[in-house]
């Protein structure tokens, strides 16, 4: 984790972004994205901007930054109070080792976030006010997420080995949520389109409803793709498995689905 | 030049470029995967009357399928590049669509020309058809009654050959459906080859147009018919009273030479007098097989 990023004539492997100063407030660090950073040299990344408790400061205050000209970045140390990262990525591969703040993968739209760790509310949610959070790309979160991960969510891929908070996927438009563990109260709520597989406990709004159990051959390829691409630990029994599809939200379009994990027997 | 005492021609197979597409059928078992491909393939043994040929190429474990189900994976062959996304969408849309458990996928990922087969059969969905985009690629999930039909969006299309052959000249009509069945069963499963005939075997090999009929594009290849011999320009050697032939399409020249290679090995056998191969003059399909090249490496 803390091998040295190659250089070779102005460019590295890798961006390597280590905490060196845990801040004291909120940092908004929207200005980490890997593909931002295919582009920028090492003393370039650490003059970007970011707010530390609402006052400007740089990047380079709170991260040792290593390498340069690279879209594969890692961040090293635990980013809970830092926010945003990865905002409006376009391409790339950012990995964080430890937790991330809130609003990660902000209005994404392509890339891999992949992170070791849990992460905050609104992941690969909506800037305020937006009537679109992610629109591609990848996020894989490791651990577990704050309220509304998904929230409006356009396209792309959320997965979440631990739980999700209350709102997973509220108002998604299009796109995939995969929720491992728990999720909250009020998934899916003004779900639009889009799916949000849970392979545990779920409570359903009231605005859904049941259509079928079933093995839904696309939540079978895309766990396989998971497991074998992600190394995300992924059961047989999930993929190969029977799950309750519930269509929703029957107070919008009603185009979403909730499809959850009944076992291999489970269900019909 | 002769393999266990049978004759090869110092010839070559005269074979055309095609545009073919690979197909992986994956069902909830080989059962199904089978029978969804047996039925798209039907009726595909030439472009002369069938518009396209196909067969299946292989089967496939689980370990080698996009969903870990078993699977088959089939080759599908069109003279022209406009007719190839015409055939699959027709016959994929009536044989694995319909086929209970099925999903279809493309097996030539890396293949530059993309054919819209599953994006046209989308709209089977009315509406409720859904896409999912699962790394990289885009997959329509079509409802049916059983279920879902899942099915990716773009299938590849690359050049590939058609027309590989060989012709078995025997003694009799026994001895040479047995050295056709051990070239076939020699051939089966060989990677990125086909053989769009009936069991893998041809009995009316064709001439081009006719002496008599002008309206017909192929007729009888008089001059390999045994029964015509007297009454024709019988290229048949004295002692052949039989000929069964080989046909075979595939994704590159290597791939058609390596089987027929093992092919015609398998064909040489007791009760077979020659091996040969149909051209037209080498004026017509610019990949020229020749048997003895092919056969050179392995012939004491």
């Amino acid at each position: 984790m803390n091998s040295q990023p190659r250089s070779w004539g102005g460019m590295s492997d890798a961006v390597t972004l280590t905490l060196t100063t845990q801040p004291a407030r909120t940092l908004v660090a929207d200005c980490i994205a890997a593909d931002r950073f295919a582009a920028l040299d090492a003393k370039e990344i650490a003059a970007l901007p970011v707010l530390h408790g609402g006052r400007p400061a740089t990047l380079g205050e709170f991260f040792k930054v290593r390498g340069e000209r690279a879209s594969v970045v890692r961040i090293e140390g635990d980013c809970e109070r830092v926010e945003a990262i990865g905002t409006g990525m376009a391409g790339g591969e950012l990995v964080i080792d430890g937790n991330a703040g809130r609003d990660l993968g902000l209005a994404m739209s392509g890339g891999r976030i992949d992170v070791r760790g849990n992460a905050g509310a609104n992941t690969a949610g909506a800037p305020a006010g937006a009537a679109r959070g992610m629109t591609g790309g990848e996020i894989i979160v490791r651990g577990s997420v704050g309220d509304e991960a998904g929230a409006r969510m356009r396209r792309g891929l959320l997965v979440v080995t631990g739980d999700g908070g209350r709102g997973t996927g509220k108002g998604m438009i299009a796109g995939t949520v995969v929720v491992f563990g728990k999720v909250g109260p009020g998934a899916g709520r003004f779900l639009k389109r889009g799916s949000i597989v849970a392979l545990g406990d779920v409570a359903w709004p009231a605005t859904f409803g049941y259509a079928c159990t079933y093995r839904p051959p696309h939540v079978a390829l895309l766990l396989r793709y998971l497991r074998s691409r992600c190394r995300v630990e992924v059961t047989e029994a999930q993929v190969s498995g029977r799950y309750e599809r519930y269509s929703g939200d029957m107070a919008e379009l009603g185009k979403g689905e909730l499809l959850r994990w009944v076992g291999e027997d489970g269900g019909a | 030049m002769k393999i266990n005492g049978v004759a090869i021609e110092d010839t070559f197979a005269e074979a055309f470029t095609m545009r073919v597409a690979r197909l992986v059928i994956t069902g909830r078992t080989l059962r199904w995967a089978r029978e969804a491909a047996v039925k798209l393939t039907g009726f595909a043994t030439s472009v002369i009357g069938c518009k396209c040929e196909a067969g299946i190429e292989r089967e496939l474990p689980d370990s080698e399928t996009p969903d870990g189900r078993a699977g088959v994976s089939v080759l599908f062959l069109t003279m022209d590049k406009a007719s190839l996304p015409e055939q699959l969408i027709v016959r994929v849309g009536q044989t694995v669509l319909t086929c209970p458990t099925t999903a279809c996928f493309d097996g030539l990922p890396d293949a530059a020309d993309r054919l819209p087969v599953g994006k046209a059969l989308r709209v089977f969905g009315d509406g409720f058809q859904a896409s999912k985009l699962i790394g990289g690629k885009r997959y329509w999930r079509i409802p049916v009654m059983e279920g879902e039909f899942l099915i990716e969006e773009t299938f590849g299309m690359v050049k590939g050959v058609g027309g590989g052959n060989f012709l078995i000249l025997a003694r009799d009509a026994d001895a040479a459906l047995a050295a056709a069945e051990a070239a076939v069963a020699a051939m089966t499963g060989a990677p990125g080859v086909i053989l769009p005939f009936p069991g893998g075997v041809v009995r009316s090999g064709s001439k081009v147009g006719s002496k008599r009929y002008t309206n017909m594009i192929a007729t009888t290849n008089d001059a390999f018919d045994p029964t015509l011999r007297a009454i024709t320009a019988s290229q048949l050697p004295e002692g052949v009273n039989s000929v069964l032939e080989i046909v075979l399409d595939g994704i590159d020249g290597p791939s058609i030479e390596a089987a027929m290679r093992a092919g015609i090995r398998a064909a040489c056998r007791p009760g077979v007098q020659t091996i040969t191969a149909g051209n037209y003059g080498g004026k017509l399909g610019p990949h020229h097989f020749y048997l003895r090249r092919i056969l050179g490496e392995v012939v004491a």
